[in-house]
């Protein structure tokens, strides 16, 4: 059988099916509770059953509370120190807010939260909005290390035999489980402090809202799985920017010394024994021969 | 190992691998036939999941079941999603592969739930078409589960049964036959279960899933919660002497217990089985269900959860890093 289409109206050319399935989620994704809308329940009637106990919009209210439950429990679970920040109002209203914004578009929750961050920015009036952007950034972030590609360390043998040249005009890649992170607040450690609150069964009771600390944090996954944060010196933190930009080591420190020429002299002396560490900890998992990217402007 | 039914072996009794088990399954590795995962949980690049997946492989067979397909929903399912899924097939290689008979969405929206289709020719069509090509593309049996389900609608042209068994027939796939969602269905639209279980294809029935559910009186949620009650044992019993020997799976995924107790649940599954099958007269194992207090509508999750919790960054705090040379 062909499918039946609606011949006019804004929706022509859906099928029936199509139209109904339409229909749905237009109003599972509705804030107000359904029952109270006299003409949805109309409507409903129209579209589906109902039975003996539960009339036809009670029916479409359940999948609708639902959509809800589902989605304000996914974001609770993945930003914990954001909800820790905002009291239970402020942070049911940015959920609220940006469920309505942003629909839920993926086959995955995992990625619920990917503007999250940018919806918190848009909304300046959020108490402490600045640490507010700032916690956001940091928990997607650990949301992507979480899961993010496998990548063995760089083999060290290996560089022996790549041209002399190879770190002035190759390519250093790091880690895909490594993001860089500039804030303003301390927020790792804040959300270290409300994690183990939460624990405790406090629910982030007695943790102190921070004074403002600007950080240049290196959030990774080590070899045993778990997430990491570490504040890094300025002129460190701009050399690996440069690097996740696919610059040459040479060119990525001639950007360093640019953004911070007080601090050449010690990025100079250091930039060496850096390098090594960064690959013993495998944060720099290979170096490929070929042109690296073009200098653009420093990060930092 | 008894004869295969589409090509697909009977494992036996299993559970759902989940997150708050993984310590307890790789340490101890708990005598079980089989581990059934969520796919999406694992269609990810590395990192912990990958991890545990591997480890479990070595040790277990896999069966992979999905909740993001959208099969029946008004665009083909994704490309991408698709891509990712076989992905993960190769690298687990399942006996056989579902997901539900159900829409998850519309293009730009995708709720996570599991909507129930309206049972219509023009459905049935599109499931079918679609599913027999998935099949293909997997290279894997490829089998749908009967949704519990909360809304019926005016357009259905034929009961669930009909419309399940249609399509199977016309995919060539395999039945997902969850018992409890037959009985949740079954309370919530007034039909009888029994008549349901009679009237599908059960030669083409390759996995049962049982599961607790949550009665709030007016109408029962899926919630996957607790014991898995007498009556639904009771139907199952009449599934497994029309089907015959089928692997069978527990899913618990809210208020998860220790494994002591879902692994008792599976061996109540076994004997239930056994004795259905008239391989053993000993009774079912295990504590008998306790008493539900209806719970409050609100709080009641009852497909968000299918696979558990997720295992996912915030569950962990991040710590600060060991000094690099700096």
């Amino acid at each position: 059988m062909p499918n039946r289409a609606s011949r006019s109206g804004p929706n022509a050319g859906r099928s029936e099916l199509t139209e109904l399935q339409h229909w749905v989620v237009r109003h599972l994704q509705q804030l107000r509770a359904l029952p109270r809308d006299p003409a949805l329940s109309l409507e409903a009637a129209d579209r589906l059953t109902g039975n003996e106990r539960v009339a036809p919009v009670e029916q479409i209210e359940i999948y609708r509370e639902q959509f809800w439950l589902r989605h304000t429990s996914s974001l609770v679970e993945d930003f914990p120190g954001l909800g820790g920040i905002l009291g239970q109002a402020d942070w049911e209203r940015l959920v609220e807010s940006y469920l309505q914004a942003f629909a839920p578009d993926s086959w995955t929750l995992r990625e619920l939260g990917r503007r999250f961050p940018e919806h918190v920015a848009r909304h300046p009036e959020l108490p402490h909005h600045q640490l507010c952007c700032d916690m956001a950034r940091l928990e997607w972030a650990f949301i992507e290390l979480f899961d993010a590609a496998d990548c063995p360390p760089l083999d060290l043998a290996k560089l022996g035999t790549l041209p002399p040249n190879v770190l002035e005009t190759g390519q250093i890649l790091l880690n895909p489980a490594l993001r860089l992170l500039e804030v303003s607040y301390p927020v790792a450690d804040l959300r270290m402090q409300l994690l183990e609150s939460r624990r405790n069964g406090h629910a982030g009771a007695g943790v102190q809202i921070p004074d403002p600390l600007a950080q240049q944090l290196v959030l990774y996954r080590a070899s045993d799985r778990r997430l990491y944060h570490r504040p890094m010196s300025p002129e460190a933190f701009s050399l690996l920017s440069a690097l996740e930009r696919r610059l040459s080591l040479v060119a990525a420190c001639e950007h360093a010394l640019q953004a911070w020429p007080e601090h050449a002299e010690r990025l100079q002396q250091n930039v060496a024994g850096w390098f090594q560490a960064w690959a013993r900890c495998g944060w720099i998992v290979d170096v490929v021969p070929g042109p690296a990217s073009e200098a653009g402007p420093p990060r930092s | 190992m008894t004869k295969p039914r589409l090509g697909v072996p009977d494992l036996g009794i299993g559970v759902g691998l989940r997150v708050p088990h993984y310590r307890h399954i790789l340490s101890q590795r708990p005598a079980l036939d089989f581990f059934e995962i969520i796919s999406e949980n694992f269609m990810v690049e590395g990192g912990k999941p990958i991890y545990h997946l591997e480890q479990v492989l070595e040790h277990y067979p896999l069966i992979q079941h999905g909740v993001s397909l959208s099969i029946g929903g008004p665009d083909e399912p994704e490309p991408s999603y698709l891509a990712r899924l076989k992905q993960l097939v190769r690298k687990v290689k399942p006996a056989w592969l579902s997901d539900h008979f159900c829409w998850c969405g519309v293009p730009g929206a995708h709720l996570h739930d599991l909507l129930p289709l309206p049972y219509t020719w023009e459905a049935v069509e599109r499931v079918a078409e679609r599913a027999r090509r998935i099949q293909d593309y997997l290279e894997v049996p490829f089998a749908l589960e009967n949704t519990s389900s909360y809304m019926t609608y005016t357009s259905s042209e034929m009961s669930e049964w009909q419309f399940i068994s249609e399509i199977a027939e016309r995919a060539d796939i395999g039945l997902m036959f969850d018992v409890n969602n037959v009985y949740v269905s079954a309370y919530n639209h007034g039909f009888d279960a029994r008549e349901f279980i009679r009237s599908v294809p059960h030669e083409r029935i390759v996995q049962i899933h049982l599961a607790g559910h949550t009665n709030l009186g007016k109408y029962i949620i899926d919630t996957h919660r607790g014991h898995v009650i007498d009556e639904v044992w009771e139907l199952y019993r009449e599934t497994i002497r029309l089907s015959g020997p089928v692997s069978t799976l527990i899913e618990w995924d809210d208020e998860i217990p220790e494994w002591h107790v879902l692994a008792a649940e599976a061996e109540k599954a076994r004997a239930a089985r056994n004795e259905a099958l008239g391989l053993s007269a000993t009774p079912s194992a295990g504590e008998p269900a306790p008493a539900r207090a209806p719970a409050a509508p609100h709080g009641v999750n009852h497909s968000g959860r299918h696979g558990g919790p997720r295992e996912l960054a915030a569950l962990e705090e991040s710590s600060l890093g060991a000094a690099i040379a700096e």
